[in-house]
């Protein structure tokens, strides 16, 4: 069975990692950040989760809606701890929201072979990418610590590019396909 | 040649672009903006488009599905949060 690394759990990872629950493979989530209340708006968690690390908060949803079981890992995600939690794994999927974790996990991925998926989105939501490591160059913030999406004004995007970032998932596990697609308000395009 | 497929503002569309594939990413950038002025780019025309309004855009150049020449003008991914 194949084990899947989702890194970072905000609004694309966790609603990416909600669409490969019937993938058939072992789940294993990282991120470091609790859910705020704010976070419901663009984010797949619930009240009830509020408060909770965001990787445990995952775990538990997955088991509790649709039986499905995850392991969490509630850490930051640094060099120095990056091999561990890569461990195992036959597919990273990459959906910080920085780019010095983003530098991080492909530095890591790259000399190991590990097969890299990356998800990422515009500042003002109206555009995302799904990009395999071989073809993706990760962009800096425009300043920060900068903050996006948190209103949920851009939720239809960030669920169009989750979904999108779960079918490359999906058509690589199938058979090795490694589609990069575009997002825009325009519709999804396949670019690779 | 190269298709150039240029995003502004949630829309994207494509573009024939009768130069080097190797052109700078000024020159894109500034043959963007003339032929999104122009209307010459289906979808994307914006008569008024500012001289920099592409300045902080990213290009990039890949092969697409079938391994043609594209560069994507594109804004800025940083967040998956």
């Amino acid at each position: 069975m194949a084990r899947i690394v989702f890194c970072g759990v905000g609004a694309l990872g966790s609603t990416a990692v909600h669409y490969c629950r019937n993938l058939g493979a072992e789940l294993r989530v990282v991120d470091f950040d609790r859910v705020e209340s704010k976070n419901l708006a663009a984010q797949w968690f619930v009240k009830q989760s509020v408060g909770k690390n965001k990787a445990e908060a995952v775990r538990l949803q997955l088991g509790n809606f649709y039986g499905v079981k995850a392991e969490a890992l509630g850490v930051r995600l640094a060099a120095g701890n990056v091999a561990q939690l890569l461990d195992g794994c036959d597919l990273a999927v990459d959906c910080f929201d920085n780019h010095d974790s983003r530098v991080v996990l492909s530095e890591a991925a790259r000399p190991r072979a590990l097969p890299l998926v990356h998800a990422a989105l515009a500042a003002d939501g109206s555009f995302g990418l799904v990009r395999w490591d071989e073809r993706f160059a990760p962009d800096r913030e425009d300043a920060p610590g900068q903050a996006t999406c948190e209103g949920g004004e851009h939720l239809p995007v960030i669920g169009v590019v989750g979904t999108a970032l779960a079918r490359a998932i999906q058509d690589f596990l199938r058979g090795g396909a490694r589609h990069d697609y575009l997002i825009s308000l325009s519709g999804v395009t396949r670019t690779s | 040649m190269a298709v150039l497929n240029i995003t502004y503002q949630g829309q994207s569309a494509d573009y024939d672009l009768e130069i080097d594939y190797q052109a700078s990413d000024a020159d894109i950038r500034r043959i963007a903006v003339e032929v999104v002025r122009a209307g010459d780019v289906r979808g994307l025309r914006v008569a008024s488009l500012a001289d920099d309004a592409f300045a902080h855009f990213v290009v990039d150049r890949l092969r697409g599905p079938a391994g043609e020449p594209r560069i994507y003008l594109r804004p800025k991914v940083p967040f998956g949060a």
